[in-house]
């Protein structure tokens, strides 16, 4: 090493580390990091409040879209419980005003139909407290069928019972 | 509402602390973000002003590189000592910095960088040797700090510049002959 190079590592050597600056900096870098911070928080509250919101908006639908499919269903049955009720009834009462005047073949035909028309109410009230249950419909079906058929065979002609 | 820290009064009890302060910073502690600031400040500024060789883009500088280390302090591994990457974030900082500056005040006012050291080599509490630092053209000053008193190698200064290492060795070569040649003639 000659005796520039030992003369300026001294220099550099010499050199002050640190150095003060002529004004506080702090409050600037303070405000500009409380800035971000606040717009963090903004950006992470209206995303969050997006999110919320989107999710809600999905929950909303997903219930609704159950809600509405259960109900339909639930809507469904009772309606066709109902529609097939009221077109029990008109057939039977077309039945019997048809059949008026005809003797019964059995004395306790009438018994036998109210016995099948407390089990189709029995069936109705299930139907309510499970309308997605299939079978009760079709069971329903089947005894107003059976209600029909019955006051059919018990009005029918002798000839025709053997 | 972050808890205050106690100050701490000495550097080696700070640097002893220090992974814990910059843990508590990292997770958004302004408090232990200032004591951060306290303890480096001066290092900081240092090495912004010998960069910049201008005292009010250094402060301006020194700013901008703690606000980045406030919004950066994630990408610190603990791996080293926080105060190589404080240095490492400062010199890259700064140097952004400058050259957004240079471009802005080249279009402002074409001014040239000689007038600018100009006003830097009349402060009175400077010695002639670091007067001469500031004096040398901005590429050379960028290399010789870099290298002669922050201790990077020319493969670092490379990389931090986005220059050759040849480039960045022939630069401080021109640096240092040229201060050597302004010393002989004083």
């Amino acid at each position: 090493m000659n005796n520039s190079e030992k003369d300026m590592t001294q220099q550099l050597e010499a050199l002050p580390r640190e150095k003060t600056p002529s004004r506080d900096l702090w409050p600037g870098i303070e405000y500009a990091i409380s800035q971000r911070q606040a717009a963090e928080k903004t950006s992470w509250r209206r995303q969050t409040g997006i999110a919320a919101s989107f999710l809600v908006a999905l929950l909303v639908g997903y219930m609704g879209y159950q809600g509405l499919g259960s109900q339909g269903i639930l809507q469904n049955n009772q309606a066709i419980a109902e529609q097939m009720s009221v077109q029990f009834m008109q057939q039977r009462d077309a039945l019997l005003i048809s059949l008026d005047g005809q003797n019964a073949t059995t004395q306790n035909w009438q018994q036998q139909l109210d016995e099948l028309d407390a089990a189709a109410k029995a069936i109705k009230t299930a139907l309510k407290e499970d309308p997605n249950n299939q079978a009760l419909l079709a069971m329903l079906k089947n005894v107003y069928e059976q209600q029909l058929k019955l006051i059919e065979r018990v009005h029918a002609p002798s000839w025709q019972q053997i | 509402m972050n808890k205050p820290l106690t100050l701490i009064p000495s550097d080696t009890a700070l640097e002893n602390g220090e992974d814990n302060i910059v843990y508590a910073a990292k997770n958004g502690d302004r408090n232990a973000f200032k004591v951060l600031y306290d303890a480096h400040i001066n290092r900081v500024y240092a090495l912004c002003y010998r960069l910049c060789a201008d005292k009010s883009q250094a402060e301006d500088a020194a700013q901008e590189v703690f606000i980045q280390v406030w919004r950066k302090l994630d990408n610190y591994d603990g791996k080293s000592k926080f105060s190589t990457w404080l240095h490492s974030v400062t010199a890259n900082v700064t140097i952004s910095y400058l050259r957004k500056q240079r471009g802005w005040w080249h279009k402002m006012f074409s001014l040239e960088s000689a007038e600018l050291r100009h006003e830097i080599a009349s402060e009175p509490d400077m010695d002639a040797f670091e007067k001469h630092i500031y004096q040398l053209p901005e590429r050379a000053r960028w290399v010789f700090v870099l290298h002669a008193i922050e201790g990077y190698r020319h493969e670092q200064i490379g990389e931090m510049l986005g220059i050759a290492v040849g480039t960045s060795k022939a630069q401080f070569h021109r640096a240092r002959h040229l201060i050597e040649e302004w010393m002989s003639n004083e």
